[in-house]
């Protein structure tokens, strides 16, 4: 009977056109997906370039398991309703009455069912595995053809994920006898996971979340997620330790429930509802009825427009009913209240340390997860809605009446945004209680309603327009669902086959963002038009859902449009037409905009634009050019109507060998240039905005010429923005000004595209030793030190800031001026501020310190103010004095980025990177970032402004690096050891993770090419473990030397080299491996406790003994890992148990033994240190056994992880 | 008062042709529409009742052509299909309410008299704040009934409504119909004789999408006077009689005999005896005819 069962399932399945829809769905999904990554599409879009192969078993294993999540949607419907369907169609009296077991017949439903979902997941294999045969893949991201990588996927992750799923899945609708409640418990599923998830951003818990997290990906992720480019390329999935555990836990549970549905589940159960039962009371009808007399009473019948708008409201009311009293919009609004809270509780949050819940910031939790959550519910509740007539079979009693089609889609539409709005204040409410909850009383309800109703909810209702059309054109609505799950999640994707704009792709638009200084700035009006546009869109597309809306029996698609033609009568027609031809309107209007008047250019286009000029240009390059030495500024920026006026003056001076008679302008749009002297223009270039003068006489060796520009912003327009000012938080630099001579900031750098194109390799950039680069500083290649003067003009109620000392201040016509001078000379590197400011003061010995601020945000001034006396304090002891007599903070709106940068005695800093942060001193996990950062930005006014590094590799361990390392120490001396390790571990963590996504090659520290995860975050780990082990004084006495050597040097700049000389010089013979492993090479340890053991002595003390292994290794420019030095040495060592030999690199090292006990302070929990010695080892196994005083609990090996570790996570043990 | 349909023709996608050439005219009363089980019953009915275009051919009510101006026949509409359901966890008064307000009754005062009106006729009033999804088989029914008058509508359409009745209900059931059938048009569709018997003015006979005969019940049945003719045979006999005579129905008495009935304009031969013709016969004979 088994055997009965099981095939009729299938056949069933496999008769059923549905099942090819989602097939056919699936398996172009991932066909696209694979053809993109592979770079079929590159003859429309960008060309996809990545060292990364698209096919290897890593990245097969992402495609398929992520499309999967799709699937999972699926599950209620195939696997779900396999027994409830016999149910339904009221089947089950009389299959059950046939002489099957209960075991053959659940059996066999659901591995029929399942077999029907695994089905669809091959295809998505199948397609990814086809894709790669297409013509036009570029074959360098093509790997070998693995069919173990598949095998891998299938059997490890995809099955038994969906066997687990399913067997919850089918449990959950067999009982209850209700697909919804499906649908319910795979979101509830996917949320539990994305929960379980969150939890490995404390790396102590990644073990555990890997070993109990359903999914396994990350137990996947515990193994593979500092994989290097060269590993992910190679490597077959890892299949061992806890992704075995994880995977038979699952299987386990998944047997478990299967059995438990078995035990429970009987024929004749009637389903399992929630909610009380009603009192029972025994019915005995009458059955003698007499004969009555009909006489209906007279009532008045309304047929009017405004009847229908009342019975439209009076029947939303009881559609929306319907939608709030189902559980699985109970349920979503119950998820999605907890999701907010539990996101609101990590929003913002930087090394630890949260922001205050600004409104803003709570408002941004709707725009990720929220939101998709308020689609699925509206993606289903459409259907539901628009089927529920045929649903519940009462469709022919409403259907003939006389109530217009209009009246029933209208109410069902009006009842959908009801349902929105609910989840809208969802948000508010959730907001407003978690601001509660964390004692910030700020409310801003204005500000909720504002965003939530004015500018989200019109978002959602565009997305219901089309959950209408979609759901009135499928007669199932769950497949109907999934094409608008699938549409939805889709269209972000239309880029990745080059079509890039917003117009074309359904409800998107420019985004607004909100600021606490600049509010949402002028973004908002263009959102707007856009969502205008596509409500107009969304009209129409209820117009037609007017013309096909099922009225009466269901007909074929071809008697639709006859039908759908017949209805078109003038009020449709005009409305369709008029929303239409509105939405054309608009976007012509925006595409004449962006295309004709301003050229949009497409990804492709900047890409070949960039080649052009390389081609054009390039051989400029290294033309003799005069260097700017001096320069002067009018600035007028006009808030208001943000527009500016610059009118700047270059004196420019020969420095070189030779007379000039050729100068080349490299400068933005609208821009004037003249010079003082006579001259031709003799090229001009309104594409590159690269033009070439004549000087009518050469300018001699020594000799200057004066250069005048005033460059100006285009007109804003309605549709479009073209200035950079704000109308309250302006901040812009000087790289809108012109520049001399050629620039390769705009050459393609991917080699692979480079080639594609006929250009040479190159690299980001020239080697430390290459002496023309040296000629430039990394900041400028115009100019060495220059003299600065500017005065900026805006409007009254602001204030305006540049480098430099304040000369004067006036107002003039209603405007204020500003005038600074700077006294001294300084790099070609400055920016404007403007905004309404307050300003806070105060002095350190005679610098001035001045922290200018938006209202509102006083919460860590005085963090900075003590981060800069902190940082001015350490850094004029440690290396030199301050050049400056002032430093100023100023901040900027969140819009303009989140980061704050060093200009001469001159600080913007984001508002959304310290200004609103919640600093816990009492947290040892939570860094007080805005301290840290201010500590950063001083720094740079040594390691930047002080010395400055040539345009060369490494240039960035000069000024980055640098003041990571001096911002760390400043941060140790206030707050102790202890916050160092928050910061260490986020250090760690990031520069292993930066180096998987490294798409060239990882450069070793003093080799960088500007690469964040290597100046930042391996400089921070490198330099403060180096200072560690020479210690801070004799380290900061190097950095003494080298600062008095080459300070505001004049060409050739510093590199790299000569500061690792310097390095070197300070440290013994014993550790220079340090400098060579830390600065020349990447070099990495995979250190590890094995065993500890505690023994107390008769003195008292304790004995200890540590079994520990050490492993080091150098790794590739790919990350591969090398065990073997120069001469073709390497130790090996075998565990007496292990199958496999621990190899190292040849080992001569000092690694840090630590033992600890506990000590409560403050009520807190702490470490004490009973014991930290750096010990010498040789090998790879080791054991030491110290004494320690107290009854030690843990121990470790490198235990603050000081060394570069991958597995930082098993370097301590508890005894 | 008139219900006049011409030429109404309807093929499914699959084939079958529900509709053929179809003619009707009806008028005041309750016009009963006998034919077996896949006659074209539903179909009739539900393109009557605007739910269902038909390929071609024209309806009129009262001069409304239906088939154009779907919305004004709706207002005086009342239909019962065949089988319905009805949003669960909702009461009938609830329920009913709602159909108030699709059928335009605008004042919630209206709607309260007449919904009470209806659940009185109904006989629905002790039970009108149970959830009707939970209701049996008869009470639905007579659900239906109540929905359907709302609108106190001229043109009823009850779909073989007492199928599955137990005897008290379908009395009950055919008694609330009987009593609007006096001065509406009701059109009554069923494969059950006797409901035809008992309440129909006019009677007409469908199969094969086809109108077979059109009559009052008696016109139908004195139509046939001495024309039907009865014989009891053995179950042997049966194949051999079949052949040789236009045998309309057959039925087994209790000793294992059976009666035969037969249709013929003059006595078949002596073995037979006159019967008195029963609308049944009148239903046999228009399907013997249309084979």
């Amino acid at each position: 009977m088994f055997g009965t069962i099981f095939t009729f399932e299938l056949k069933r399945w496999f008769r059923n056109p549905t099942l090819y829809i989602y097939v056919a769905i699936f398996f172009f999904l991932a066909f696209f997906i694979m053809a993109s990554s592979l770079g079929v599409f590159d003859s429309f879009k960008t060309t996809t370039s990545s060292r990364a192969i698209s096919n290897s078993p890593i990245a097969l294993n992402g495609i398929i398991n992520g499309l999967t999540v799709f699937i999972y949607f699926l599950l209620p419907s195939i696997i779900g309703a396999s027994v409830y369907r016999d149910f339904k169609y009221n089947m089950h009296s009389i299959l059950f009455s046939y002489p099957f077991t209960k075991w053959e017949y659940l059996f066999g439903k659901f591995l029929s069912s399942l077999l029907v979902v695994i089905f669809i997941t091959l295809f998505l294999g199948l397609a990814a595995y086809l894709a790669s045969f297409l013509p036009g893949v570029n074959q360098e991201m093509l790997g070998p053809q693995r069919i173990m990588a598949y095998l891998q996927t299938y059997l490890i992750f995809i099955i038994p994920n969906l066997l687990f799923y399913g067997v919850i899945i089918f449990s959950v609708v067999t009982i209850t006898r209700n697909i919804s409640v499906g649908f319910i418990t795979v979101i509830l599923l996917l949320f539990i996971q994305s929960i379980v998830s969150s939890f490995t951003k404390d790396a102590d818990n990644r073990y555990l979340v890997a070993l109990f997290e359903p999914f396994g990906s990350d137990a996947l992720d515990y193994y593979t997620k500092y994989w290097t480019m060269y590993e992910k390329n190679n490597n077959l999935l890892p299949f061992e330790g806890v992704i075995i555990y994880n995977r038979l836990l699952w299987f386990g549970v998944s047997v478990l429930i299967f059995g438990l549905i078995y035990r429970y589940f009987s024929f004749t159960q009637t389903a399992l509802t929630l909610g009380r039962s009603k009192n029972k009371e025994r019915v005995v009808k009458n059955n003698f009825g007499g004969i009555t007399k009909i006489n209906l009473p007279q009532v008045s019948f309304d047929y009017s427009l405004k009847q229908n708008l009342k019975t439209t409201w009076s029947l939303s009311n009881l559609d929306f009913k319907f939608i709030v009293k189902n559980w699985v919009f109970i349920s979503i609004l119950i998820v999605g209240l907890l999701f907010i809270l539990i996101t609101a509780s990590v929003i913002g949050e930087v090394f630890g340390t949260n922001t205050y819940p600004v409104t803003w910031q709570m408002l941004l939790i709707p725009g990720g997860t929220f939101g998709l959550f308020i689609n699925l519910v509206t993606f289903l509740f459409a259907g539901l809605l628009i089927h529920r007539g045929t649903t519940t079979r009462m469709n022919h009693l409403i259907d003939s009446t006389p109530v217009p089609n209009w009246v029933l889609l209208t109410s069902k539409f009006i009842a959908l945004i009801k349902m929105q709005l609910i989840l809208l204040f969802v948000i508010l409410l959730a907001g407003v209680l978690y601001q509660t909850y964390s004692g910030f009383y700020d409310y801003e309800i204005g500000h909720y309603l504002k965003e939530l109703l004015g500018l989200k909810l019109i978002h959602f209702v565009i997305w219901a327009f089309l959950a209408i059309i979609i759901q009135t054109l499928f007669k199932n609505y769950l497949l109907g669902f999934f094409v608008l799950l699938i549409l939805s999640i889709g269209l972000n994707f239309l880029p990745a086959i080059g079509v890039e704009q917003d117009i074309f792709i359904y409800n998107s638009d420019s985004g607004f963002q909100y600021s606490d200084m600049n509010g949402y700035g002028h973004g908002l009006n263009l959102y707007l038009i856009y969502k205008i546009y596509w409500f107009l869109l969304g009209i129409t597309f209820f117009c037609l859902a007017l013309l096909f809306w099922t009225r009466g029996i269901g007909q074929s698609a071809k008697e639709r449009f006859k039908e759908a033609g017949r209805r078109l009568h003038s009020k449709i027609a005009i409305s369709l037409t008029l929303s239409f031809v509105g939405f054309l309107a608009i976007g012509s209007t925006i595409y004449y905009q962006n295309n004709v008047i301003n050229k949009t250019k497409s990804g492709k286009e900047s890409e070949k634009e960039m080649v052009q000029w390389e081609k054009k240009y390039k051989k400029y390059e290294h033309k003799p050019q005069p260097r700017i030495t001096d320069i002067k500024m009018d600035m007028d920026l006009y808030p208001k109507e943000r527009n500016f006026v610059a009118n700047g003056t270059y004196i420019l001076k020969n420095k070189t060998k030779v007379a000039i008679d050729t100068i080349y302008i490299n400068h933005g749009k609208n821009t004037e240039v003249s010079f003082n002297v006579k001259n031709k223009l003799i090229s001009k270039d309104t594409v590159f905005n690269f033009d070439i003068y004549r000087l009518e006489k050469s300018l001699i060796v020594g000799d200057s010429i004066q250069m005048k520009f005033v460059v100006k912003n285009k007109p804003n327009t309605f549709f479009r923005d073209n200035s950079p000012v704000e109308y309250n938080g302006t901040f812009i630099n000087n790289s809108m000004f012109p520049s001399i001579g050629y620039s390769d900031q705009s050459e393609l750098t991917d080699d692979e595209v480079r080639k594609k194109y006929g250009l040479k390799p190159r690299d980001r950039m020239p080697k430390p030793t290459d002496s023309i680069a040296r000629q430039n500083t990394y900041i400028s290649n115009d100019a060495d030190w220059v003299t600065f003067e500017t005065t900026v003009s805006t409007s009254n109620d602001q204030t305006a800031i540049a480098p430099g000392y304040l000369i004067k201040k006036w107002t003039k016509d209603g405007r204020n001026y500003f005038h600074y001078k700077m006294d001294r000379k300084m790099l070609n590197f400055y920016a404007f501020n403007s905004a309404r400011y307050e300003v806070k003061k105060d002095k350190w010995h005679d610098v001035n310190i001045e922290i200018y601020y938006n209202k509102g945000h006083e919460y860590n001034i005085d963090r900075m103010i003590s981060g800069v006396k902190k940082s001015l304090d350490y850094y004029t002891k440690n290396f030199s004095p301050y050049q400056h007599k002032q430093v100023r903070i100023i901040e900027f709106p969140r819009t303009g980025g989140g980061f704050a940068q060093s200009f001469a005695n001159t600080i913007p800093f984001s508002e959304a990177i310290g200004f609103i942060a919640k600093v816990d001193d009492e947290d040892q996990n939570g860094v007080d970032y805005p301290f840290s950062i201010t500590s950063h930005e001083v720094a740079h006014q040594w390691w930047a402004h002080q010395v400055i590094g040539a345009n060369v590799q490494g240039a960035t361990l000069l000024s980055e690096s640098l003041s990571e390392y001096s911002s760390l120490k400043v941060l140790e001396h206030t707050y102790g050891k202890t916050q160092m390790r928050k910061f260490l571990k986020d250090a760690l963590d990031s520069y292993l993770q930066g180096r998987t996504f490294e798409n060239k090659k990882e450069q070793p520290l003093m080799y960088n090419e500007n690469q964040q995860y290597i100046h930042y975050n391996k400089g921070s780990l490198v330099l403060y473990a180096l200072s560690d082990y020479i210690g801070e004084k004799n380290m900061n006495n190097a950095l003494k030397r080298y600062i008095q050597k080459v300070a505001f040097q004049e060409a050739p700049y510093t590199n790299s080299i000569e500061l690792v000389q310097e390095l070197d010089a300070a440290t013994p013979d014993s550790l220079k491996y340090l400098i060579h492993d830390m600065f020349e090479t990447i070099t990495l340890y995979e250190n590890r406790v094995e065993k500890a053991t505690a023994k107390k002595l008769p003195n008292g003390t304790y004995e200890v003994k540590i079994d520990f292994t050490v492993s080091k290794y150098k790794a590739n420019d790919d990350g591969k890992r090398l065990f073997k030095d120069k001469t073709g040495k390497t130790v090996t060592y075998k565990k007496k148990d292990s199958k496999y030999a621990i190899e190292s690199y040849p080992l001569n090292d000092y690694v840090e033994i630590g033992v600890f006990s506990e000590q409560t302070v403050k009520g807190k929990k702490k470490d004490k240190e009973l014991y930290l010695k750096k010990v010498k080892i040789d090998k790879i196994n080791n054991s030491v056994t110290v004494i320690v005083k107290e009854k030690p609990l843990e121990v470790g090996v490198d235990p603050y992880n000081k060394l570069i570790d991958t597995q930082s996570d098993d370097n301590r043990i508890k005894i | 008062m008139k219900l006049q349909i011409s030429n109404l023709n309807k093929t499914y996608p699959n084939g079958v042709k529900a509709l053929d050439n179809l003619n009707l005219e009806i008028g005041t009363g309750m016009f009963g529409l006998l034919g077996p089980n896949g006659a074209g019953k539903s179909s009739l009915m539900r393109t009557i009742a605007t739910l269902q275009k038909p390929d071609s051919g024209s309806i009129t009510f009262e001069g409304i052509n239906i088939l154009e101006n779907q919305m004004e026949l709706r207002k005086i509409l009342g239909y019962l299909p065949q089988e319905f359901g009805v949003y669960p966890s909702m009461s009938a008064e609830k329920l009913l309410d709602y159909f108030a307000r699709l059928k335009g009754i605008s004042s919630s005062k209206d709607r309260k008299i007449i919904i009470k009106e209806v659940l009185e006729v109904t006989n629905l009033y002790d039970v009108r704040m149970k959830n009707v999804s939970g209701y049996s088989g008869g009470m639905k029914q007579r659900f239906g009934i109540a929905q359907l008058l709302l609108n106190n509508p001229k043109l009823i359409i009850v779909d073989e409504p007492t199928a599955g009745l137990d005897p008290a209900e379908r009395h009950r059931f055919l008694n609330v119909l009987r009593e609007i059938g006096t001065n509406h048009t009701v059109i009554f569709s069923t494969h059950i004789v006797d409901d035809v018997k008992e309440l129909c003015t006019e009677v007409a006979i469908l199969n094969g999408g086809k109108i077979l005969n059109q009559n009052t019940p008696a016109a139908a049945v004195e139509a046939l006077e001495n024309k039907i003719w009865t014989k009891v045979v053995s179950r042997d006999e049966l194949e051999p009689s079949e052949k040789e005579f236009n045998v309309i129905s057959s039925n087994y008495n209790q000793d294992n005999t059976l009666n035969i009935r037969v249709f013929s304009e003059t006595q078949p031969d002596e073995t037979f005896k006159k019967a008195s013709p029963q609308l049944e016969d009148v239903y046999f004979v228009a399907l013997k005819n249309d084979q």
